[in-house]
């Protein structure tokens, strides 16, 4: 069809994962993040979704349409059927990730979660820590 | 098609998903070492017909398709395995490696219902299907399948840090995975199948096409996240730091050069026949190959915690198998698939130690434990022979494969990947070497930079025999050191012509024989500052922490452990990689 239609699933995918990344990069609260990742993963539902569709055709169900009957790509639906999968089983998957790092530090914000930066470390770590968690909350 | 050997091609896949079945049905009924016993005999069984099967492939790629879907016409409908030679002993080797990790675990994870055992057999499965596959989608599921086994196993402890380290991880891993199946859709698009011949045969038809580059973009950024390359190398050192040891002898053995496994089939058999993609590899692969080499060695210098000194040891490492993917030669790759192997088994066993270590020491902190490995003697020489062996020591399969990516190197004229690489390795046993000298040998009283690394200290349970954990380690060490050289000498050029379906080429060029000794001499060197640093003048001594402190400083906060930060890398990765792409 039109220039517009041919164009505008590619621009909603890339614009999809681009602000999905920049919600992780940019987040303070792993469930924010969990919906930022389930965000870029919606970009790669729009992508595939657009490759395979034909305008004019029906669903590649031909059971009552004669065999020959223009239809939008399977293959690709197929594709997206076990990314939505892969996708709830990341989700559930980070989601007790999250619920566990909780329960031990009684917090979901990825400043106070990195990993190995607490506890007994030396005195130049720590200093550096607090020297970089300064600079971004002034930033 | 009904019998033969490529009716084999399934069952290393099947035979763990049964295991794992079986095990998970019955996960209440199973006494004691039950789980243990099979878990260690379905990898066995894996690695035994892996082998078999890579044997038979050695006069030509075995293919199999599932359901008798085979092509017709041209049209490739069906998925199916095709595994060459190379392929099969990679399988072989990842089925190995299972085995001895298993033992080496023998009883580590007791009281959970051989849940452990479960996901590794899950793991195990999943990257023999990834080695197998030749369909684009099912290497995407594949990849998935490890990504997920991988996540919940680096969260096995359930602590504070293996938590956060874990998200990182599953965070930056799946976003790889998103990249990997946007570009399988626009591959797919384009050449209308998923079959990695069909997709070679389209893309050769198709002249330049910025799709085709598009879609190479995203399938091998993800890859290079799976395979740790700077500057996607960030999770890496948090998951690999944090994973209990068994779990991490796996990641670092074969996890992360299995990617690069991949990007290898990927670019040698699918984009072949793209001009635009060749052209930009060289330079985009040794470049970033070289860089990664370099900052993974010297990160390895500074660490303290032995498990994030090995992770940046493994970074350096995938840095220098990149360059050898670089050099676009099958010496290069077949250079490089030997190279997976020997460093596999040297970095396998070195996970082990630091096991050791946390088991019997109760510490994974090269500081706190200095001169603590006094009473178990040969876990400290099987450290400083691995130290040895990882920097380039000339005996065993890591030296081959480390000779072989050198001449391939040296014979396209890629000379800073050349130095690169020898300076990476020599960095990386110099860290190993001098950790190993410290805790077994109480040297080093006066820490430098590493002081200030990040650490904490964990434990695993010491229930079981150091002979028993060391007995593993051993054959890891001894396998490496052991296997004929002539052996695998006769049989890498025509496995790697298989595998990047170039002619085959009589004998590989090998680098200069004096160049491992640069960076054996480079590790001593390294490791003897580190050691007595205290007895140096201070004239050596104050200009080198001078110069050393602020990149230093700089290096470690860059390596943050923030997922956002990690997350930006990440784009710019993807940005850089496109714009050699467009250029070339």
């Amino acid at each position: 069809m039109s220039v517009v239609s041919n164009i505008l699933p590619y621009a909603v995918a890339a614009w999809l994962f681009g602000a999905g990344l920049y919600g992780i990069a940019t987040s303070r609260n792993f469930i924010h993040l969990v919906g930022c990742l389930g965000v870029c993963q919606s970009a790669t539902y729009v992508l595939l979704l657009g490759l395979g569709y034909r305008w004019g055709s029906i669903a590649p169900i031909f059971y009552d349409h004669p065999p020959g009957t223009p239809a939008v790509d399977p293959v690709m639906q197929a594709l997206v059927l076990t990314d939505i999968v892969v996708g709830a089983t990341l989700t559930a998957l980070l989601l007790v990730l999250t619920i566990q790092a909780y329960k031990r530090s009684g917090s979901l914000d990825p400043e106070k979660l990195r990993p190995m930066r607490t506890g007994r470390g030396s005195g130049r770590a720590e200093g550096l820590d607090r020297g970089d968690s300064g600079e971004r909350t002034a930033s | 098609m009904t019998l033969g050997p490529a009716a084999l091609l399934p069952l290393p896949v099947a035979v763990p998903l049964v295991f794992c079945a079986a095990m998970l049905a019955t996960a209440h009924l199973l006494p004691g070492r039950l789980p243990d016993i099979l878990a260690t005999l379905a990898a066995l069984g894996v690695a035994i017909l892996s082998g078999v099967i890579a044997l038979h492939a050695a006069d030509g790629p075995l293919v199999y398709w599932f359901g008798g879907w085979e092509p017709r016409d041209g049209v490739h409908l069906g998925i199916g395995f095709g595994v060459d030679a190379a392929s099969g002993w990679i399988a072989a080797f990842i089925g190995l490696l299972y085995a001895l990790t298993f033992i080496f675990a023998w009883g580590f994870f007791d009281r959970t219902h051989g849940h452990f055992h479960i996901l590794m057999l899950l793991f195990l499965a999943a990257m023999v299907g990834f080695c197998f596959t030749r369909d684009m989608f099912n290497l995407f599921v594949w990849f998935e399948v490890m990504s997920v086994a991988a996540f919940a196993l680096t969260a096995y402890h359930l602590e504070k840090s293996a938590l956060s380290g874990a998200i990182n991880f599953t965070v930056i891993n799946s976003l790889a995975g998103f990249l990997m199946l946007g570009g399988i859709g626009l591959i797919y698009a384009r050449t209308g199948t998923l079959d990695f011949e069909g997709i070679a045969a389209a893309v050769a038809r198709g002249g330049r096409d910025p799709v085709v580059a598009g879609a190479f973009c995203l399938v091998a950024a993800a890859l290079m996240i799976k395979g740790a390359i700077v500057p996607f190398q960030f999770w890496l050192a948090d998951a690999h730091a944090v994973a209990p040891s068994p779990v991490s002898v796996i990641f670092s053995g074969a996890m992360v050069s299995l990617g690069l496994f991949g990007l290898a089939k990927v670019s040698a058999v699918v984009f072949a026949g793209s001009e635009q993609v060749q052209h930009a590899l060289p330079n985009l692969l040794t470049g970033l190959g070289s860089f990664t080499a370099l900052l993974g060695g010297w990160m390895a210098l500074l660490q303290r915690h032995l498990k994030r000194m090995l992770a940046f040891s493994t970074i350096s490492h995938a840095g220098i198998m990149l360059t050898a993917l670089g050099s676009l030669s099958s010496a290069g790759t077949g250079g490089m698939l030997v190279y997976i192997v020997g460093h596999g088994l040297v970095k396998g066993a070195l996970f082990m130690i630091a096991g050791i270590l946390l088991a019997t020491r109760a510490s994974i902190d090269e500081i706190v434990l200095r001169g603590l490995g006094r009473g178990i003697g040969p876990a400290g020489i099987a450290m400083a022979v691995a130290g040895l062996l990882l920097c380039g020591l000339p005996v065993g399969v890591l030296d081959q494969g480390t000779r072989l990516v050198q001449g391939a190197l040296s014979q396209q004229g890629h000379g800073i990947a050349l130095a690169a690489c020898a300076i990476g390795a020599g960095l990386t046993g110099a860290a190993v070497l001098r950790a190993a000298g410290r805790i077994f040998l109480g040297l080093g009283p006066d820490p430098g930079d590493e002081a200030g690394a990040p650490s904490e200290d964990e434990r695993e349970k010491a229930n079981r025999p150091l002979w028993l954990m060391l007995a593993p380690c051993c054959v890891l060490l001894a396998l490496d050191v052991g296997l004929p050289a002539s052996l695998i000498a006769d049989r890498i050029p025509r496995a790697a012509s298989a595998f990047t379906h170039r002619p085959a080429v009589e004998a590989l060029a090998e680098g200069p024989l004096w160049l491992p000794w640069i960076s054996v001499a480079l590790a001593l060197a390294g490791a003897g500052y580190g050691l007595f640093r205290n007895l140096l003048p201070k004239l050596i001594v104050r200009p080198v922490s001078a110069t050393q402190s602020a990149p230093t400083r700089t290096l470690e906060v860059l390596h943050s452990g923030l997922i956002g930060d990690y997350a930006a890398w990440l784009a710019i990765g993807v940005a850089m990689i496109a714009t050699v792409l467009t250029l070339s």
